[in-house]
């Protein structure tokens, strides 16, 4: 590997920040530093790059994107977003998601609680099978079809509520995250609680909330993640175009507008704009939730 | 553990408990078990069709001629998919964390923006490469034709497994690197110093140090890696189709068959999707299994 022109920037920027570069007790040596300068602004570059195109596009008139598709915006336009808005009636859609991702994702945690609490504690019998199974449960095969003819025979397809129920109960790791957190809090919180008069029905969903904040976000978070990206079993339980949820309005934009690439980038952004509006603001807390449940699993 | 109740009658507990788990049960469940059932029989997706036991002939239509050869496909597509993820996502990945472990400036950007991908999801992130790999006018197109080439990408029979696993590592590698990072940050530095006092280069610190002792995150991201892999196919369904025979892997074909496209002679036959759902999963059993296995001995060898 040799060193690139390109990286002297920020090799100048290592200079003043060296007071105390000794991190693991050697001394840096120079060259390497450049080097690994060079390679995180690949690294950054490969994974900007795709999303700052995409917003350069968006802001593209249609004509302009047809005179100079790759190149930087000329003159850039705000058009895109509300055409894209309107034609791809992407409110409704943006609302439905809000809806399944809030509800289903508040269920599966409320959930994940009420089965984790009792099996934690051993307020249930055989608490050790019901562990077992919460464990057997990320291990299940595709479930596509069943869950289609259960939803069909239960009169629950073509239904918010069906969806609804069906994502609320892929809970995932949700209840193991519960029974793991849970064994970390002594038991006699509980006890003392129940001296002090708690019943169960409080002790469960008024104190153990806010002793259990964090793995409850996370579970809540991480299903959030899964609801709102969804677009298999929305595909497959909503023929009612009114009733989807954005990804497949999104999909379903991409199939009408198939070459309009500054609208069709505009509609992709007003999807992601969520995403990356939380992912600003809960940025520790996602990228914690996502890896914490995915060890677990 | 003690099992008494603290909380004056057991029944609340039990009520609760049994509603939570009862929503589990009927949607999560039962589905899983009726895959096995309902692979015996000729459902359909119309609810008024008669169903029948029809036995094992699922199975046998799965390795029948007329389906074999597609079916062969769709598994060699699965095991390339599935290995190509694992090895160049584990690789990069901790090829990255390595990286951005460094004490450099900038690198909470970098891991931000890396770990990106994950939460962004599949329809967004198969719109951001078609548009980047769309054939007329995107930018991909642009670096083919400087080289006189052009090319359909996704739509390139050739292409299009590569591509779609060269998404699949981009948006899937955060995690990855996540884990990766974490793991090295429980490397004692004191190893650190002693190899230094020794002369180890930056290679055989990396060689001997970092890698034996990072072995259970190596353990962690492959399985999750295989497991994922070869059960993912959202991913390919937003980006080249249900029916694209180049990047026709097994779960996609679960989905086709089970819900559309003229795929094969047993249309939108569902215990036949079920069956080939049955396939997948011992697939999936036996390499996490025998991968699990493998992974545990060499972090004792190591």
């Amino acid at each position: 590997m040799t060193t690139v022109p390109v990286v002297a920037p920020a090799a100048l920027q290592t200079h003043v920040q060296l007071p105390e570069t000794a991190q693991v007790g050697h001394k840096r040596n120079k060259p390497l530093v450049i080097v690994s300068y060079g390679l995180m602004l690949i690294v950054v570059v490969i994974y900007a790059y795709p999303l700052l195109f995409l917003i350069n596009t968006a802001l593209k008139s249609n004509t302009e994107f047809l005179v100079n598709p790759t190149g930087l915006v000329r003159s850039p336009q705000l058009g895109n977003f509300g055409s894209a808005w309107q034609q791809g009636s992407f409110g409704s859609y943006v609302l439905n998601s809000v809806l399944y991702t809030l509800v289903a994702a508040g269920l599966g945690t409320v959930m994940s609680l009420m089965i984790g609490f009792p099996v934690a504690r051993g307020y249930v019998k055989h608490p050790r099978v019901w562990q077992g199974l919460f464990a057997a449960m990320l291990f299940l095969p595709n479930t596509l079809v069943t869950v289609f003819q259960l939803a069909l025979r239960l009169g629950l397809y073509d239904t918010p509520l069906g969806y609804i129920l069906i994502m609320a109960s892929g809970v995932g790791v949700g209840p193991l995250l519960v029974t793991g957190y849970l064994s970390s809090i002594p038991r006699e919180i509980d006890e003392a609680a129940a001296m002090d008069g708690a019943g169960y029905l409080r002790y469960m969903f008024t104190f153990l909330p806010r002793l259990m904040a964090p793995v409850l976000s996370t579970t809540f978070i991480l299903q959030a993640i899964g609801v709102w990206n969804d677009i298999i079993l929305a595909t497959i339980l909503f023929p009612t175009q009114a009733k989807w949820p954005v990804t497949l309005g999104l999909f379903a934009f991409k199939g009408t507008y198939t070459s309009q690439w500054s609208l069709l980038s505009a509609a992709t952004l007003i999807v992601a704009a969520p995403l990356l509006v939380a992912y600003l603001f809960l940025q520790r807390y996602l990228v914690a939730s996502v890896v914490g449940g995915a060890v677990k699993g | 553990m003690r099992n008494y109740i603290v909380f004056g009658r057991r029944s609340t507990a039990q009520l609760t408990f049994a509603l939570g788990i009862s929503l589990v049960v009927v949607f999560s469940l039962v589905p899983a078990v009726g895959i096995l059932v309902i692979s015996f029989t000729d459902i359909r997706s119309l609810p008024y069709l008669a169903t029948h036991w029809i036995g094992l002939q699922n199975y046998q239509t799965f390795f029948s001629a007329a389906q074999i050869g597609y079916n062969l496909a769709a598994l060699r597509n699965t095991f390339v998919f599935a290995i190509a993820v694992t090895v160049f996502q584990n690789l990069l990945a901790l090829l990255i964390a390595v990286l951005l472990n460094q004490r450099l400036r900038g690198r909470n950007v970098a891991r931000a923006v890396v770990f990106l991908p994950t939460i962004l999801g599949v329809t967004v992130i198969g719109l951001i490469f078609s548009l980047i790999f769309n054939p007329s006018a995107g930018p991909a197109a642009r670096v083919w034709a400087a080289f006189g080439a052009s090319s359909a990408f996704f739509g390139d029979p050739k292409l299009a497994m590569t591509l779609v696993i060269v998404v699949q590592v981009w948006s899937g590698i955060g995690v990855a690197v996540v884990i990766y990072l974490a793991g090295l940050q429980a490397i004692p530095t004191e190893l650190y110093e002693v190899a230094n006092i020794d002369g180890a280069t930056a290679w055989q610190r990396l060689r001997f140090v970092t890698i034996p002792l990072l072995a259970p995150s190596v353990t962690a991201n492959t399985l999750l890696c295989i497991i994922g892999s070869l059960q993912s196919y959202q991913l390919i369904y937003v980006l080249t189709g249900p029916i694209n025979p180049a990047t026709q892997v097994l779960s996609l074909a679960i989905f086709t068959q089970g819900f559309g496209g003229p795929q094969g002679g047993t249309v939108q036959s569902q215990g036949y999707a079920a069956a080939i759902s049955m396939v997948q999963f011992v697939i999936v059993a036996i390499v996490s299994l025998a991968a699990l296995a493998y992974l545990r001995k060499r972090e004792t060898v190591l």
